[in-house]
This record gives C-alpha cells, structure tokens and sequence, in this order.
C-alpha cells in the first residue's frame, strides 16, 4: 500500500503532505481499494455460497445427522438403524416375514408408545396439579375449564391408560397364541407378567388422584382388602396376635394412615408419578435386551414336525 | 355326535339364544346407558378387538396347520419345503432390512394410534364425579373395567382371598406357564393342532376373565345385585340372602341328619368336612384336567361308551413332562381355572356360601 | 443397488466395503430384498416429512399455550383500609404485612405507596427516627412521602390508586399504580393518585 504514495512523498512529514498535496488522488485510490476489496470479497462470498446450495452437505447439517436417509444401499440402511440412539434396539436386519403386521399385531410396540404418551401427557398434567385434599379436585376442574388444551391433555392421559391396559393383554394373547414364551423365552415372559402387574398398578394409583368419588372408593375397597391379610393385616388371621393394628399394618404403610385422606393422595401421587414409572423403566429395558439377546422376534419360525422332535429316553 | 357339532350348528345356537334374550329384554335405554358410558367404552371396544385378533391368529394357525399336513403326508416335500406359508422363492434375501421395511410400518401404527387417542379425546371425556365424600358411597360403587375381574371375585371369596391370594396365584401362575409346558413344538409360529392343550388353558382363563368383566360391567346394578342386561337398575330392589354354608346343607339333609351333630356342625367336624370337600375337589379336578390333557375329542362315543379314548400325540407330550411340571399345572389348573368358575355355579346357582369354614378363614 | 450387497450379507456390517469379486455365486438371478424398489420418490418423502414437520410444529404451539392458563387463583387487589380519620400525619405502617402498602398523610393529601422498591423489588423497612424508608437489600434510601434519594434506586416508590367509597371508606386498588419515571412526568399528582383531605 505504501508503494502507491511514495511518488506522492514530498518534504518533511511524508505523511502529511500525502494528506495534503494529494488529497483527491490519495482518496481516489482509496475508492479503488475499497472497491477491489469489495469486489474479491464478493466473489468470495458467491464462491462458498455454492458449498452451502446443498443444506445437507454443509459441516452443520454433518455433525449432527451421520447417516444419510436418502440413500436406499445397503450401508446406510443399516448405519441408519446402529448409529442412531433412538432405533438401535433394532437390529440392523430382520427375516422378512416378521415384517408382516398379522404375526406380531405391533402391540407391544404401541404398548411401549402408550407409555411414552402417558409419561408425557402425565408431565404436562403435573404443571396444574397440586397433590393435596384442598386443591387436587378443584385442579382437575381448572384443567378442564381455564388451561388451554388442558381437557385434551386429560382425556388424552385416561384414555392412553385404559388402551394401554387393552394392547397389553392383546400383545401377552399373541405371545401365547405363537408359543413366544417358549425356551428359550421363558424369563421374558416373566419379565412380561411383572410388566403387566405394574401396568394395572399405575392405573390404580392414578385413578385416586382427581380425589373424586370414583377414585375415592376404589382405593378404599383396594386397601381395606389388605387389612384381611393374614399375618400383614390388622384384621386377618394371626394378626392382632401379632401386634398388628389400625395403626400399624400393610394397610397403614400403604396409605400412611389408617384412613384415605391426604397423606393416601401424596402417596398415590409419588407412586404413580416417579416410583412405579421408574420400576416400569428397569423392568422394560430388561424386556427388550431380552428380546435381541433370545434371539429377536420369535418368528414366524419355520413348522417343526412332530417327527422331527428328539425323542425323550421313555420313563419306565 | 361330532357330524352336528361344526360352526353352522354354533352359529344357529349363539343366534337363538341372542334372540330369546333381545326379545325378553325390557329397558333397552338401560342396555344403552351402560355401553356408552365413557369408562366403559373399552370393554365394548374389547368386544370387538379381541374376536377380530382371535380370528387374525386363527386364520394363520389354520393355514400351517393345513402345511403341517402337507408336509406329514409328503417326507420328500418335507426335506425340501423352506416350512412357512409365507411365500419365499429361492434368491430371495431371507432378511430385510429394519430400515425402512419394518421402522416405517413401526412410524405407520404411531400415527394411527395418535390419532385414535386424540379422536377418542376430543369426542368422550373422562368422567369426573363429585369431591370424595367418605360419609357417602354411590351405588353401584365400582372398579375401573380392568379390575371388576377382581371385584366380582370379592362376591365368592373372602376379601383377603379374593384381593390378595387368588390375584397372587394367579400371576405366579402366569409366571409358571412357560415352565409347565413340556411341547416344544409351535415355537414362534401360529397352529392349533400341535398346542391343542396349552391354547385351550390359556384360552380358558383369558375368556373366564372377560366373563367376569362383562358381568361386573353389564350386570351387576346397585347393591351388586343381578340384573340381566336389559333389565332397569332397581335402586330399592331387595334380595334376600339365602345362602347356605356346605356343611349346613348336608346336615340338614335326611343323610346329615343321620350324623351325629359334632360331625357338621361344630369343630373340629366342620373343619374336617371342608378338608374332605377340598382335597376331594382337588382330586376330582386333577382327574378332570388329565381327562382333558389325554383324551381324543374325536373319538368318544356315546354308543358304545367311550369317554377315555387316548389321543396318541398328547400321550407323547405326557410322557415328555416331568412329575414336577405335571403336579404344579395341576395345582394352578384346579386352584384358578377349575375353582373359579365351579365357585360361580355353587354360589349362584347352589347358593352355596362356604365349602370349607375354619375359625382363620373360609373358602 | 442392493443385489451385489447382500449376496456378500453374511459378514456383519462393521466390516469395510470391499469389492466385488470376479465370480458370482451359483444362482444366475439377482438376489432382492424384495422387487426392485421403485425410483426414489423425492416428492412424497418431502410430503412426509413435511408433514411430520407441521404435526411437531403444530403440537410444540399447543405445548407452548399450554402453560399460559386464562385465569388464575389469587387474591383479590382491590381492599378498604377504614377512613382518612383514621390516620395522623406522616407514614403509618399498620398494613404493610396484610397488603404491603404504607399509608402517608400530609397537610393536605392521603396517599397509599406500595412498599416495593424501585431497585429490585424487595420491602424496604421504615425508620421513623431517621424519617426515611431505607431497603436492605441494596441499601436505597426513600423521603418520607418515598422519594428517592441515595442509593441505586431509579426512580420513587410507586403509589396506589385510593378512592373514597360511598360511606367515606378508603378504596386501595395495588392493580393500578402511579409512577414517576427518572426525567418523565410525575403521575404522582393524577386524579386517584392520591385524595384530597
């Protein structure tokens, strides 16, 4: 840059008589070198412009999505399933008969969902409910009628629990009817019983929490067949033997009184929000590991013929 | 006998005993209320999901029943048949890919769910009743429809049986299912002839369980009183309770009252009485169920009479089960699939209260 | 596209992607996932995805209203504090724990101020022998009729609207609040800022 003025360079300050004897010309070159730096710096521009035509090879839209869905080869159909966190339960390929909805009916995979919506929608529901004698109806009321969408949200919550109840049974009906539960399945099947178990466990403790009478009597019929028990139960065989009271049985620990009121509601209220979802979550993880390590889904198998079976060394 | 049982005869009968009923039915705005009640709306969908899923795996168990055969009467075919009704032509990969063959059917049933929840959403609301009043019970007061099951038993059993033993049976029996059974055919296919016994077990107590639910849900009104569908719900019916423990009715018999009187009626009599009635029971179901396990339906005549004939595969199944497996189906079979249903008959139609009374608790 | 490749699908996917060799195996036919796919529908993967797009679209709107309910349960701000007799010149503090407001008589007006500091929001306390509401928290300093003097509030405290009811009551309404901004016009002289006794 220096070069353009020396011939401009005078006497004493070189500096300023540049500024001063060569004012108009100093600026014009000035002009030009802002319009050459512009001009390359718009050339610049259009030339990487052309890297971002394509969003999906841009270094952002890479980092985050490694595998391309586009593609229909091989690779990518099956990095699609292994790099992604939320599919690679999956294994990467299955017998192509068992992609067929009649064998499996996909219930447990809408059962699986149903709980997703459930936990969801029960999140969104917990933002208006207070788990207390003085306000838990009246919130019900207050979702019903005063937050948008918030009648929605709670019929949403209901009618997912009662079809989860349903899918449930329909999916344990087709593990029975294609002998799924056979070795070397047999824990997942158990796996599956427990699962059923907390699933009509988490209906019933919901089903206090609007306070209503409904939910009221449920409850107080569920646990007044505990105090029966005998040896646990205040009112079973051997239990005042054994010291059991009103205040003191499986009852009382249940509701954490020996009548349904507030603390029973605060109960049902951890229970059915963090206590039973969390048990649910370990029981169900160990459910679907079972899955891909007995061997994936049971089928449909190839017919064994009852000739083909070993024979059992005859008993006497 | 087996020419006039097919499903022609089934349909006629189920036909018939429909109309006999729709036509003795008074209040149908009673039958109304009932199904639409929006708790109530999974049972009626169950009442239709569950013969259309039956009828989905039926179909499919038929036809490999059909190939079974074909390949038992062919052993060349046999060797060769790649063993599935599923069509396959050699060349043809034997796996898919998951993505997109199976995830996009996956993404496929998540977008009909979601929109049958938020269609059954915006139409039905959930119910809501008044504030929890302990001074105040409604009547009828019930379970929600997947614990009526339970709630029905509590009118057989005592509540700590009813609420806390027969559930507990009832799920390690589940539990136990897989353990018991010894056939280790029909392994991750459908068919009926090869797990004739295990599908007619389980079927047994999947469809006494609906049966329960259906009766909670359509027929007991207020009071828990019986009330045929169709009848109008009574709230000041009265039904007096004529119910009679076994050991009473027996003693007030002319052959009772040959016994002494501590033989029926005070301890220890009483206690043995039920004892022998149980275990007798258990016996009798124990036959029963190994009747059921060995037997060929086909071949049993009433002239000449013929109720045992053997079928040859289940004795081979037999004689693959272990002792252990045997006495625990039969413990769980009678205990669950057998004492429910002839507990139903005693109570409603015996009127038979207890069969076994002790001073620690009644069966 | 698929054929080559699952021909060699034994080994698991992991391994690197090598060539194919020479000669192919026995079966003269091409092996297929299924019939060959069609050409890529561009079209119809941007309608489903477009559309899954808009139901998350739509679904995050109503998450999002969601949290904004159309009412809420709190108490009321509009209350009586008895008549101007009641009250003697200077600041009396005889509701600030009910309503968190001070009531200040003049010579010639009652004024209601809401005992928020113009900092940060927290209550400052009224130091009658010092004639000064002084706030704890940052240490702003208020007149007594709660104008600013020192410390880093910007502005004086807020008063309420007051009106005078039908029997001669005070009406204070917290909903409705004079203020005085730094180097705006002053509300504090605004009909309901203040009654004239």
């Amino acid at each position: 840059m220096s070069t353009d003025n020396t011939d401009m360079a005078e006497s004493s300050d070189p500096k300023e008589t540049k500024q001063l004897s060569s004012g108009d010309e100093a600026k014009r070159s000035m002009l030009d070198k802002v319009k050459e730096t512009g001009g390359a710096l718009k050339d610049r521009a259009k030339e990487e412009a052309k890297d971002y035509k394509d969003p999906q090879e841009t270094q952002l839209w890479k980092s985050i999505f490694r595998v391309s869905h586009d593609r229909s080869d091989p690779r990518n159909r099956s990095l699609a399933i292994l790099s992604n966190v939320f599919l690679h339960l999956h294994p990467a390929k299955i017998n192509r008969d068992a992609v067929r909805y009649p064998f499996t009916w996909g219930m447990g995979g809408i059962t699986f969902y149903l709980f997703i919506v459930l936990t969801f929608t029960g999140v969104l529901l917990m933002f208006y409910y207070h788990p207390t004698k003085v306000d838990a109806f009246r919130d019900i009321l207050y979702l019903e009628h005063d937050v948008p969408f918030g009648k929605l949200l709670r019929n949403m919550h209901r009618w997912a629990a009662h079809l989860m109840v349903i899918t449930t049974w329909l999916h344990m009906f087709r593990v029975v009817l294609t002998g799924s539960y056979k070795k070397p399945r047999e824990f997942n099947w158990c796996v599956g019983v427990v699962l059923l178990v907390l699933t009509l466990l988490l209906s019933f403790t919901g089903y206090l929490l609007p306070d209503d009478q409904l939910g009221f009597w449920a409850v107080t019929v569920g646990t007044n067949m505990a105090r029966a028990t005998p040896m646990l139960g205040h009112e079973g065989p051997f239990g005042p033997q054994l010291g059991l009271t009103a205040y003191n049985d499986v009852r009382f620990g249940l509701l954490g009184g020996s009548i349904v009121d507030s603390n029973a509601l605060l109960r049902s209220y951890i229970w059915h929000c963090i206590g039973i979802p969390l048990v649910a979550s370990i029981f169900m993880a160990v459910h679907f590991w079972r899955i891909r390590k007995d061997g994936g889904i049971s089928g449909p198998a190839p017919v064994v013929l009852e000739s083909e079976i070993k024979a059992v060394a005859k008993k006497k | 006998m087996q020419r006039f049982i097919n499903k022609w005869t089934l349909l006629v009968l189920a036909v018939l005993i429909v109309g006999v009923w729709a036509l003795n039915v008074s209040d149908w705005h009673q039958l109304w209320t009932i199904s639409s009640a929006p708790d109530n709306i999974p049972i009626v969908a169950m009442l239709f999901l569950v013969p259309f899923f039956t009828w989905m795996g039926i179909r499919q168990a038929i036809a490999n029943d059909r190939l079974i055969d074909e390949l038992e009467a062919d052993p060349k075919l046999a060797k060769t048949h790649h063993r599935k009704v599923e069509p396959w032509r050699p060349g043809w990969a034997r796996e898919l890919h998951v993505w997109p063959y199976l995830v996009r059917i996956e993404f496929l049933a998540t977008v009909i769910v979601t929109v049958v929840l938020f269609v059954w959403s915006i139409t039905l609301n959930a119910p809501l009743e008044e504030p929890a009043n302990p001074n105040l019970t409604m009547n009828p007061s019930k379970a929600p429809w997947y614990f009526l099951g339970l709630q029905e038993m509590l009118v057989y059993f005592d509540p700590w049986i009813a609420g806390v033993v027969m559930p507990s049976i009832i799920m390690v029996g589940l539990m136990v299912f897989p353990y018991v059974d010894s056939n280790p055919l029909g392994n991750g296919y459908y068919t009926l002839k090869q797990r004739r016994f295990a599908l007619w077990m389980f079927g047994a107590g999947f469809l006494m369980w609906i049966v329960l639910i259906v009766i909670g849900t359509f027929i007991r009104g207020p009071g828990w009183i019986w009330f045929w569908p169709g009848q109008t719900w009574d709230h000041n019916a009265v039904v007096f309770d004529k119910n009679v423990d076994l050991h009473d009715m027996i003693a007030a018999t002319s052959v009772g009252k040959l016994l002494p009187a501590w033989a029926l009626s005070a301890n220890p009599g009483k206690f043995i009485f039920g004892m022998i009635v149980v275990t007798g029971f258990y016996i009798v179901g124990a036959l029963f169920f190994h009747w059921l396990m060995t037997v060929d339906f086909k071949k049993i005549r009433l002239r000449p009479l013929r109720l045992f004939p053997k079928n040859e595969f289940e004795q081979k199944l037999l004689a693959r089960t272990s002792l252990l497996q045997y006495l625990t189906f039969q413990f769980f079979a009678v205990s669950v699939l057998l004492a429910l249903p002839v507990k139903l008959i005693l109570r409603l139609a015996l009127t038979i209260k207890y069969v076994w009374v002790t001073p620690w608790f009644n069966i | 596209m698929d054929s080559q490749a699952d021909q060699l699908s034994a080994p698991s996917v992991g391994t690197p992607a090598r060539t194919v060799p020479a000669a192919k195996p026995a079966t003269p036919t091409a092996v297929v996932e299924s019939s060959s796919d069609p050409p890529v529908n561009k079209m119809r993967r941007r309608m489903v995805w477009a559309s899954v797009a808009g139901s998350l679209t739509v679904f995050f709107l109503m998450f999002v209203r969601f949290f904004l309910p159309r009412s809420i349960l709190e108490p009321s701000s509009i209350f009586r504090i008895g008549s101007p007799n009641d009250y003697a010149l200077g600041v009396d503090t005889k509701w600030q724990q009910q309503y968190r407001i001070w009531v200040t008589r003049t010579s010639d007006r009652l004024f209601v101020i809401y005992a928020r500091c113009t900092h940060l929001g927290c209550t400052p306390d009224w130091k009658a022998s010092e004639n000064k509401f002084k706030c704890p928290c940052h240490g702003s300093g208020y007149d007594s009729e709660g104008i600013n003097f020192e410390g880093p509030a910007p502005r004086p405290m807020d008063r309420a609207k007051v009106a005078l009811d039908a029997e001669g009551q005070i009406v204070v309404d917290i909903g409705t609040l004079y203020e005085w901004p730094k180097g705006e016009k002053s509300e504090f002289d605004d009909d309901g800022a203040f009654i004239r006794v």
